[in-house]
């Protein structure tokens, strides 16, 4: 990348705990502006867990987390306020509430009604099937458009940086393409910096272009997509053979 | 034909007693996904501070009522900050805040009882001179149509706070989804505040109108508390307009139960009713 680097979010020396078993050792992870990068790994290696600490969801043992290189602390509710938006792991949809109810909620930090409704009529806009959808239960939606909706309601306050973790766990080829297919638009039209969490290895080395690659809690390499995709320190990972 | 509008009546103001008490039981339920037994003692609260603005210190009713109110939310959302929130916190399960929420109704219960004395008594000024209406040979005094219209009153204005506003859709994302609705931006701790005050306020005023229409004990807050679980255990735990339908289902169902029979199976009868739907529909009504 040519543009001059600008560094929005970044993990210093992070470590979690759950009880006494070690998540996260010593992470350090950076995202600059209007880049794609991927976090891959094997199961249970941290990868949601990096993304929850971002976000105060993770019980942070040490380390620091910096916003425009300013030190924060992560509160859940406060890291929206910020710009940052975050899709966990699950299609976590409020299943409860009509399509057009979680776009509402989405931007529930928009306080003036008639911004909040022109952001969702653009999203509308962008995903045409949740217009199609917007009385329906989100409960009764398809895995794959749930997970569209899961990515609009992040998408309502018009983030800085967007966390996605695992797009396309669940989903048919087809379907997951879509939505990598997604990402990459916003990315490119509106300089979302992303950070995208997924197992399929790939899809994310496509679409990102740096990747960090964690083993039990420990990130075990880091480079462009590109390059990692070449390299065999995934295929070493994924069969065990890295300890 | 007389005793059957008697017993609509009984059976209609029972119901608002009993509705108020679940809406507020089943808005914390919702939010918090625990049975705060705490809810109860509430209604004590309410009553007795009523009781003594009014009794002991002869304030004007309508003021000492606005207070009790206050005081009885006050509580809850004191009960929320210093219990049940570092509860939370920590992670504490559902069964731990229960047990904690119990052991905040029997220590409330205590101190009422030791600030008062454990007579029945009541809110009314004189109850001689209370103003009643026959209507279709049934007989309904002006308490109870306070009752029933006060209770009309806050089911509309609930329903309109969570349809129509901001805080009303946060309830709702907190409801379906605490931890997603943190990562919206919705300060979740603190929506839960309000609703804690909001639904103890009304268990307060719960309170006050039994108080005013028959009396108020300190062990109130128990039979009241059971009331309040199983309409809302009836109607579709969480879920208010359930919690409405069970109320009056309850409420029926226990002052027809003893048409024919003594009133001290009243209690009897709407544990039935609560054994029935554990076995049959454990759901509830309202909840698929
Ligand atoms: N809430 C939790 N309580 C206890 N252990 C957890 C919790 N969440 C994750 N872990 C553990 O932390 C490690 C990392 O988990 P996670 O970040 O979810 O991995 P990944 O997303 O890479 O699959 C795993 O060993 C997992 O079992
Ligand atoms: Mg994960």
């Amino acid at each position: 990348m040519i543009m001059k680097k600008e560094i929005l979010l970044q993990l210093q020396n992070i470590s979690v705990y759950y009880g006494g078993v070690k998540a996260l050792d010593s992470v350090d992870i950076s995202l600059d502006k209007g880049e794609i990068v991927a976090l891959v790994g094997p199961n249970g290696a941290g990868k949601s867990t990096i993304l929850k600490a971002i976000f105060g969801l993770a019980p942070i043992h040490s380390g620091k987390v910096l916003w425009h290189e300013k030190e924060i602390e992560p509160i859940p509710h406060e890291a929206a306020q910020r710009g940052i938006a975050f899709i966990p792991q699950g299609r976590r949809v409020f299943s409860h509430l009509t399509v057009e109810e979680n776009l509402e909620i989405g931007g529930f930090i928009l306080k003036d009604k008639h911004k909040l409704n022109r952001r969702i009529e653009e999203i509308m806009e962008t995903f045409p099937i949740l217009r199609q959808k917007k009385k329906a239960k989100s409960g009764t939606l398809s895995g794959g458009q749930q997970q569209m909706l899961a990515l609009a309601r992040g998408l309502m306050t018009d983030p800085k940086v967007l966390l996605f973790d695992e797009p396309s766990l669940g989903l048919a080829p087809k379907i997951a393409k879509e939505v990598f297919a997604k990402i990459k638009e916003i990315n490119e039209k509106h300089k979302t910096a992303i950070m995208v969490v997924e197992h399929n290895i790939k899809f994310s080395l496509k679409i990102t272009h740096r990747a960090y690659v964690l083993n039990k809690g420990e990130i075990v390499a880091k480079d462009t997509s590109q390059k990692l995709l070449k390299s065999d320190v995934l295929e070493k990972i994924f069969m065990g053979k890295l300890v | 034909m007389e005793i059957f509008s008697q017993l609509i009546f009984n059976s209609i103001i029972a119901g608002a007693v009993y509705a108020l008490i679940a809406l507020g039981f089943n808005l914390i339920y919702g939010a918090t996904k625990f049975l705060n037994l705490a809810h109860g003692v509430m209604t004590a609260i309410g009553g007795y501070t009523v009781f003594y603005f009014t009794k002991t210190l002869d304030w004007n009713i309508y003021l000492a009522v606005i207070i009790g109110i206050l005081f009885a939310g006050l509580i809850g959302f004191s009960l929320d900050k210093f219990v049940y929130f570092p509860l939370r916190k920590r992670k504490a399960s559902n069964m731990v805040l229960l047990v904690a929420s119990f052991g905040a109704f029997t220590a409330i219960q205590a101190i009422i009882a030791i600030l008062f004395n454990s007579r029945f008594q009541t809110l009314s000024q004189n109850t001689s001179a209370q103003k009643s209406f026959e209507i279709f040979g049934g007989v309904i005094t002006q308490t109870q149509l306070i009752i029933l219209a006060s209770a009309a009153l806050i089911m509309t204005g609930l329903v309109l706070l969570l349809h129509k506003t901001r805080f009303g859709k946060a309830i709702k994302a907190i409801s379906d989804d605490e931890e997603v609705a943190k990562i919206v931006g919705i300060n979740t701790n603190k929506i839960i505040g309000y609703v804690f005050f909001i639904g103890s306020a009304i268990a307060g005023f719960a309170g006050i109108l039994v108080g005013f229409d028959t009396g108020i004990e300190p062990t109130m807050g128990l039979d009241l508390l059971f009331k309040g679980v199983i309409a809302s255990i009836v109607g579709g735990i969480g879920n208010l307009y359930g919690g409405v339908l069970g109320a009056f289902l309850l409420g029926f169902v226990e002052n027809f139960g003893i048409w024919k029979i003594s009133g001290d199976w009243k209690d009897a009868i709407a544990f039935a009713l609560l054994i029935v739907f554990l076995i049959f529909r454990p759901r509830g009504i309202m909840n698929k």
